[in-house]
């Protein structure tokens, strides 16, 4: 047995302004973070992380609670714009546009980055209308054929179509909870995003449905780029290319999911990984 | 010996029986265990004792002062047997005091019944109003045919003294005073309805918490103002404004009007709308709106398509609610709307409202055995039934309202 808090002491400046170990780099980067640095109020939550995140790949994001990792997934698609006292700086570009920018249009930013939550939030409508909510918000059917179209498809990406075909008439908040989250990506990818974040989007499922969620995951990894918080480090070794580790806002380690999760180089990954924190 | 003396001595003698069973019980607890702690015991031996004395005092007057009042006693005598029953009790329950003696259980009995009590405090009070105006009503109704009554277009409520009498008709046609009294809510509700919905909406999505902070106690001192306080406003500021603004327009608009009557009642009632849907609207799950905003959709779009939508029973809720307080509404009627019972739907004439007629009829001298004083309880009855219906129709939507993401 070891004494944790001192464990938690040294691991704290440890911490303290290390730099990132491992590659942060990708061959084909599809956002690229320079520097982000993330406060509520005038306590930072985020220290100067930089990041790329490739294409095509499901980055995984992990680090125990308050470390910084959903606060950066949400800076991806600037949620955290609904947070009044949350203060972003730094760079981020997407398709070669900073849109940490004051001037980028976050309506547009959102429907290029999806993002689906921790907790199932279908909206009080029917299964159609949670899905086709987004593309008629949008614009993206001229008509009902167009419309059913995007739907259905949607629908059968998020492998819930065969599930919920005879009712989709039904109101989203009836059918299961891990039913519900499927639903939930299916109204993300309605309008077609090019990047998806999950933030945590298992923890209130039960096995089956989380490995249901898994499966889907690596699915669309042909398709989309995905960015995941878990807090179950099998979760992130199972459906994940790159890792990254966060430790009281700082990006510690970035690397290959394999590396991260057999051979990590610093030592905070190290002691998260076999357990000794989390 | 009036009560008051008799009262207090039994308090007091409560608070000292209060004391010698702690005493006791405290003692006993020195050398066993006790089922209850001491205080319960102390509190039992007071508790009992004063409901038992008091009920014999009540029992003791009921039987007197109604049923045999030819055993009459002085106060005194009854005074002395008051503090013989307390005492007797408190014999009683002191003796039973041991260790296995059960006091925690009989006292929590003894709360339980008197919050039961407490509860149904007000139900019963509600029967015995209703009660008491069905009572009246039904005599009315012997005088009066309830059809004519229900569906007569024609409010004159003076019975004739005279043959030739002028304007005394007699005649008791509710229409025109519900009628009136719809108006008026209806135009209140024009009123408030939008700005108080839209001030919500501003306030609980789009408002920094310091804005809100300040513009919500100051919304919710318009619910503070005394009715008759809106009825100056309504009388010296907007019944003037109305009539020279229709002067303006070549309208001649007397100069009490239901449109000035419902304006200032829609200023009182915007609070009700307001702080309601403002509650409501903030009960709305967070992850609905990110979810929402998630999928790239504007703040006004996720107002209009998921957060309305979702919290639209409650919001119903607090505009039935506002609707029943405006039925309800007297003062600013009868400053600013007049007293003339016209069935009409123009609403820059006069009309007059359920509960002015109501107050008209019961003001001054009154003869119960008259329709004139009788009819103000079957309006009472009807607008009772009413506002109850509302209510229940209210609660309804709101009570559905949370079984919706729970």
């Amino acid at each position: 047995m070891f004494d944790n808090e001192e464990l938690l002491k040294e691991t704290k400046s440890q911490a303290l302004n290390s730099e990132t170990v491992g590659n942060i780099h990708v061959d084909d980067p599809r956002i690229i973070a320079k520097n982000i640095n993330v406060f509520y109020g005038d306590k930072p939550a985020i220290n100067n992380a930089s990041i790329d995140i490739g294409k095509n790949e499901v980055l995984a994001m992990i680090g125990p609670s308050g470390c910084g990792k959903s606060t950066f997934l949400r800076c991806l698609n600037r949620m955290n714009d609904t947070i009044d006292t949350c203060r972003v700086e730094g760079e981020l570009f997407l398709d070669n546009e900073n849109i940490l920018d004051k001037k980028t249009d976050v309506v547009s930013l959102r429907a290029k980055v999806g993002m689906v939550f921790q907790k199932p939030n279908p909206f009080p409508k029917s299964i159609y209308d949670n899905v086709a909510y987004g593309p008629k918000i949008h614009g993206m059917a001229k008509n009902k054929i167009e419309l059913d179209e995007i739907v259905f498809k949607s629908l059968d990406k998020a492998g819930l179509f065969e599930e919920v075909k005879d009712r989709l008439d039904a109101p989203g908040t009836s059918i299961s909870g891990g039913q519900q989250q499927r639903l939930c990506i299916a109204r993300t990818i309605a309008v077609s995003p090019e990047v998806i974040l999950m933030d945590e989007p298992c923890s209130a499922l039960d096995p089956i449905a989380t490995a249901k969620i898994e499966e889907l995951i690596y699915d669309l990894k042909k398709n989309f780029t995905i960015v995941i918080v878990t807090h179950a480090m099998q979760q992130a070794a199972r459906v994940s290319q790159r890792t990254a580790y966060f430790h009281l806002g700082n990006l510690v380690e970035v690397g290959p999911t394999s590396k991260i999760f057999t051979t990590p180089q610093h030592k905070l990954t190290e002691s998260y990984i076999t357990g000794r924190f989390g | 010996m009036n009560m008051t003396v008799i009262l207090i001595t039994l308090v007091l003698l409560a608070a000292s029986s209060y004391y010698v069973g702690l005493k006791k019980s405290v003692s006993i607890q020195k050398s066993e265990k006790l089922h209850s702690a001491p205080i319960y015991h102390g509190s039992l031996i007071a508790i009992y004792s004063l409901i038992v004395s008091l009920l014999f005092i009540s029992m003791w007057r009921l039987f007197e002062n109604y049923l045999y009042p030819e055993f009459s006693l002085s106060k005194n005598l009854i005074f002395f047997l008051s503090l013989l029953v307390f005492l007797i009790t408190a014999l009683i329950v002191f003796l039973k005091i041991e260790k296995n003696f059960r006091a925690r259980e009989k006292v929590e009995n003894i709360i339980e019944i008197f919050l039961l009590i407490c509860s149904t405090v007000a139900i019963l009070i509600t029967i015995g109003i209703l009660l008491s105006v069905i009572f009246e009503a039904t005599r009315f109704f012997s005088m009066v045919p309830i059809t004519d009554f229900l569906f007569g277009t024609h409010w004159s409520p003076q019975i004739p003294i005279r043959e030739d009498q002028v304007g005394s008709s007699g005649a008791f046609g509710a229409i025109p005073l519900f009628t009136g009294t719809f108006l008026i809510a209806f135009i209140a509700m024009i009123i408030a309805g939008p700005i108080g919905l839209m001030s919500a909406i501003y306030m609980s999505e789009y408002a920094t918490k310091k804005t809100r902070d300040i513009i919500k106690p100051l919304t919710e001192i318009l619910a503070g103002i005394p009715t008759v306080v809106y009825g100056f406003f309504a009388v010296i500021v907007v019944a003037p404004f109305i009539r020279s603004s229709g002067e303006y327009f070549g309208l001649n608009i007397a100069s009490e009007s239901a449109l000035a009557a419902g304006l200032v009642m829609g200023i009182m009632i915007i609070p009700f709308v307001s702080s309601i849907s403002d509650d409501v609207i903030n009960a709305v799950p967070q992850n609905l709106k990110d979810g929402s905003l998630g999928v790239g959709a504007t703040k006004s779009e996720t107002i209009v398509k998921v957060i309305i939508p979702a919290a639209l029973p409650g919001i119903i809720g607090g505009l039935l609610l506002a609707i029943s307080r405006a039925i309800g509404e007297t003062m600013i009627v009868v400053m600013a709307a007049g007293m003339s019972a016209n069935l009409t739907a123009n609403p820059l004439e006069a009309v007059t409202t359920v509960t002015v007629q109501i107050l008209v009829l019961l003001v001054g001298d009154q003869e119960f055995d008259s329709p004139k004083t009788l009819a103000a309880f079957a309006l009472g009855l009807v607008l009772f039934f009413m506002t109850l219906i509302l209510n229940y129709v209210a609660l309804n939507i709101v009570r559905k309202y949370r079984e919706q993401y729970e």
